[in-house]
């Protein structure tokens, strides 16, 4: 078979689509919370990394298959979200006053980079740094001439209809508009009554329960460690970017674009060059766009 | 706003230092000596890493690079260019290294210009590894490097640069130049200020220093790992120190680099994952609530100080 032929396969198409998929699950959930908080959250990968120990927890404690777990992994994740936001997101953006506001967002990188490293380390010193994973649904099936494992074709199959079904909240149900009315406008969005607090509670809890989700799925797919989260969140600021800010649709086809590159690089290439794949895109993606998940608002208006 | 008392009593502060950490060769263990050289280096890489960050408010998280080609640039070069050629062009390398990238990656602003220099580290790091890996070479070892007192006085000559550097910058008018993009950028460039080569000449400025420190601790440690040099948590470490620290002349990284160091001396070897904990809670506990740092603080305390004075007289 030659290398072109290996390329068009069905097996390189797939494997493409399971990593896009997983990409754009927690694209989505950080394009919510960064989208109506404008805070940008690089601990967003944690999430899915604690997400990957909940589902190996439930694997080894009570022997339970990750995708069982996932829904509950899931839920547990939204509530965390929902105690963060009431406990101190809400309170420090009711607090801060415009100045100050202006401060926070500057630092807010920061902030919550002091986050991740506290997150990872405690992670650390809770389960140990080893690499672990869960093996589960590692049957392989068959369909045309592609060959998969169970577990691949599931993610793909949870992370692909959860993503189109928060896109059709987001353009169909009347809370889904009014979410993306408070990522387009937040003041504009404020005088025509919409529940910004509301929204942004509802964005968080969404956000916290997708990543939480997708770690689920990672925990099936691939060794994970405290300190595997930064690389999902380097994946998930490149499909915003490219995606645009709160347009799930375009992140959807961006994140398949990254899952392609990603694929097609390293068969091109060689394993060593997935991490040069992956940052580079995201240099690339952040010179060529250098105003970030901005630059389609500016040029809007 | 710091007062002639303030400013007379750091500065007699940092030249006492500065004399302490000369003659700790001369009196103490190689112990004692290897925590001056990390109080030196760390000093070195944050009043470096204050020349664009703290002026400009363009958050570098991406520090380690420089330190990381410096290193590097000294490993290959290895018994073929003597080392008084090899080090100053560690500094040199990082400094047009910063200069290449610096154009493009300097139109990226606030938070995505921190988040974009770590990505550049990472790529950079990941991309050394991918050449050195189909080389064939996983790690090398120096034979016959200086002995600790050669690199302690290499290191503090490093960041006796850096914290004079530091001190020209922030009392220049390019330094205030820097100040005022750090503003306002528009503002800035609409009042004269040529805003993209103040910013560029910072960058560079920042990086030739942290370039060298790499060269010099290449020589220290002669087990060279490129993920060891390139390891993001000394960028951390960087903005963790200047944070603690605060302000944005030569008093705050010194104040943030004595208490980390010293924290790290205790922790480190003991108790790693503790003492990034640590880290990462002083990072937020700062940045959510003593954004002005140490030396906010002590300004403060100052300030009342003089007014009750005042009030008495």
């Amino acid at each position: 078979m030659s290398l072109l032929e290996t390329l068009l396969s069905g097996q390189f198409l797939f494997a493409a689509l399971v990593t896009g998929s997983l990409y754009a699950l927690i694209a989505l959930g950080l394009n919510l919370v960064y989208g109506t908080m404008r805070m940008l959250n690089v601990a967003h990968g944690d999430v899915v990394m604690l997400g990957a120990y909940g589902a190996y927890g439930a694997f080894a404690l009570l022997g339970v298959s990750p995708i069982v777990a996932a829904p509950f992994v899931a839920a547990l994740g939204g509530l965390v979200g929902y105690g963060l936001y009431r406990g101190v997101f809400r309170r420090l953006l009711a607090s801060s006053t415009p100045a100050s506001a202006g401060r926070l967002e500057a630092n807010s990188l920061l902030l919550f980079f002091g986050l991740s490293i506290l997150v990872q380390n405690i992670a650390a010193l809770a389960f140990t740094p080893n690499t672990r994973s869960v093996a589960s649904l590692s049957d392989v099936w068959h369909l045309g001439n592609v060959a998969m494992t169970g577990n691949r074709l599931v993610s793909l199959v949870v992370a692909g209809t959860t993503c189109i079904g928060v896109a059709w909240f987001l353009s169909r149900n009347i809370a889904g508009l009014a979410m993306r009315a408070v990522i387009e406008r937040r003041e504009a969005a404020f005088i025509v009554g919409v529940d910004v607090d509301r929204v942004q509670r509802t964005s968080f809890v969404l956000g916290f329960a997708s990543a939480a989700l997708a770690g689920a799925l990672v925990s099936m797919l691939e060794q994970f460690s405290p300190f595997s989260g930064f690389p999902f969140t380097i994946a998930g600021f490149i499909v915003i970017i490219l995606g645009g800010l709160g347009n799930v649709k375009a992140g959807l086809l961006a994140a398949l674009l990254l899952g392609a590159i990603e694929t097609y690089g390293v068969a091109l290439t060689s394993a060593n060059l997935r991490s040069v794949l992956l940052y580079g895109s995201f240099v690339g993606a952040l010179l060529l766009f250098p105003n970030g998940l901005f630059a389609r608002r500016a040029a809007r208006r | 706003m710091r007062g002639l008392f303030a400013s007379r009593v750091w500065t007699a502060a940092l030249v006492s230092g500065f004399a302490v950490l000369a003659a700790l060769p001369f009196v103490a263990d190689d112990y004692s000596i290897g925590v001056g050289l990390a109080l030196l280096m760390w000093l070195a890489l944050t009043e470096s890493w204050c020349v664009l960050s703290k002026m400009t408010g363009y958050v570098s998280l991406g520090s380690v690079v420089f330190y990381g080609l410096g290193a590097t640039l000294v490993v290959v070069t290895w018994q073929k260019v003597p080392l008084w050629v090899a080090v100053p062009a560690a500094g040199l390398v990082a400094a047009a290294f910063a200069a290449l990238v610096g154009g493009p990656v300097l139109r990226v602003r606030g938070p995505y210009f921190v988040i974009l220099t770590y990505g550049l580290a990472e790529l950079v790091k990941y991309s050394i590894i991918a050449a050195e890996s189909a080389a064939g070479t996983a790690s090398r070892i120096l034979f016959g490097a200086p002995d600790l007192a050669t690199i302690y006085f290499a290191m503090f000559a490093l960041a006796l640069a850096a914290t004079l550097l530091l001190a020209w910058v922030s009392g220049s008018r390019f330094g205030h130049g820097l100040r005022s993009l750090r503003e306002n950028e528009e503002a800035a460039e609409t009042l004269g200020v040529p805003v993209v080569r103040y910013k560029l000449a910072a960058f560079v400025l920042s990086a030739a220093i942290p370039g060298m420190v790499g060269g010099v601790m290449a020589l220290r440690s002669t087990y060279f790992v490129v993920g060891q040099v390139f390891d993001p948590m000394l960028s951390v470490t960087v903005i963790a120190m200047a944070v603690l620290g605060g302000g944005d002349d030569t008093r705050g990284p010194l104040l943030g680099v004595v208490f980390l160091a010293l924290l790290s001396e205790l922790l480190w070897a003991r108790a790693p994952l503790l003492y990034m904990v640590l880290l990462g809670a002083i990072l937020v506990v700062f940045v959510l609530l003593v954004p002005d740092g140490l030396v906010g603080l002590f300004d403060r305390s100052g300030r009342r100080r003089v007014a009750a004075s005042k009030e008495a007289s």
